[in-house]
């Protein structure tokens, strides 16, 4: 049985960073730094939502405001975290391996895997500010070799089909989880179909751009849909458009299921 | 009670709980329950509150568990 829930971007958890204050040394860039993050699912200081989707634990669309902005050098465990790079730049300093400086523009991601441990510094370092989407995974195993991978997504040779970026596709970049991304980017208006591996698995769609009609349902820039249970999507894309899929297994999780029963939004059930 | 031991995953960074391991180093010895941390107790990583951890029900990977003792 098909389930869905609809997310306009105004409902998302919405949160400003400073960095002075208490977060100076989580957010770079002072004097003047600040980040701006929209959560779909509840985040650090955001807790009133829904408490993710699947394995996704965290999508955060994120602005760092400011020359030198980002967070500052911060440990992890576990979590995949991926960062798709919409406009400006974002420098990535990893110690999975020997240790990573990485310069991500436009087009550019990264699938880290933290694992048995692995820290990480995110900056904007030219004058634009930095937008990128943040997406945040359970992994398959705790404790798993840290890793890092990227790769580019060609907007000019890719666009007007779904392509997928993280998954088991020819050339995308590997993760250790039931699990794929997939982003459409138009410069025609077409009809789409995105089939997911099964009808059990979930389907998150976020529009970064433009707008998309999914199963009938309109979403606008910013917004997004999760389903689950269905064959097939159909998506009608306007010109100038770009929209995430983000599919993934639907694990049986007690916290997202407290909070769809107190919400009567019972995906799960 | 013989309830198995749990695994819990910090929200806000990966950092991972182990009933069977507790942390030694800050003062929680193998075995102690999740329901027995304070409920003050904070992510030794990242500072989350004890309320923004998730149990899970995940296997480590090879060497994993050993890696997790001196976490």
């Amino acid at each position: 049985m098909p389930k869905s829930f609809v997310l306009r971007a105004n409902e998302r958890g919405h949160d400003v960073i400073y960095s002075d204050g208490s977060a100076s040394s989580y957010v770079a860039g002072h004097p003047g730094s600040y980040i701006a993050r929209d959560s779909s699912f509840n985040f650090h200081q955001y807790q009133s939502g829904r408490p993710g989707f699947g394995t996704v634990r965290v999508f955060g669309d994120e602005v760092f405001n400011g020359a030198g902005c980002g967070y500052n050098m911060h440990p992890h465990h576990n979590f995949i975290i991926c960062a798709f790079v919409l406009e400006g730049e974002l420098t990535h300093i990893n110690t999975a391996g020997r240790g990573t400086v990485d310069q991500l523009r436009q087009g550019d991601y990264y699938v880290f895997s933290a694992g048995s441990g692995g820290k990480h510094c995110e900056l904007s370092i030219s004058p634009e500010n930095m937008n990128a989407i943040y997406l945040w995974l359970m992994p398959g195993q705790l404790y798993l070799p840290p890793s890092y991978h990227r790769a580019h997504f060609d907007i000019r040779t890719r666009r007007n089909r779904i392509a997928q970026l993280v998954g088991d596709a020819d050339g995308a970049l590997p993760v250790s989880q039931d699990l794929r991304v997939s982003r459409l980017v138009t410069d025609r208006a077409g009809r789409f179909t995105y089939t997911p591996r099964t009808p059990e698995h979930g389907v998150y769609v976020f529009v970064a751009e433009g707008g998309a009609t999914v199963n009938d349902v309109a979403l606008a820039r910013r917004d997004s849909l999760g389903i689950s249970g269905v064959e097939a999507l159909a998506i009608e894309a306007p010109d100038s458009s770009d929209i995430f899929f983000v599919e993934t297994a639907m694990l049986d999780d007690a916290r997202i299921r407290a909070w769809e029963k107190a919400h009567g939004a019972d995906l799960l059930d | 009670m013989n309830a198995p031991l749990k695994r819990w995953l910090c929200l806000g960074c990966g950092f991972s709980y182990d009933e069977s391991l507790g942390l030694p180093e800050h003062g929680l010895a193998p075995g102690t329950r999740w329901a027995d941390v304070p409920d003050d107790w904070v992510c030794p990583d990242c500072g989350t509150p004890k309320s923004q951890f998730e149990m899970v029900e995940m296997g480590y990977a090879e060497g994993g568990a050993d890696l997790a003792r001196i976490a």
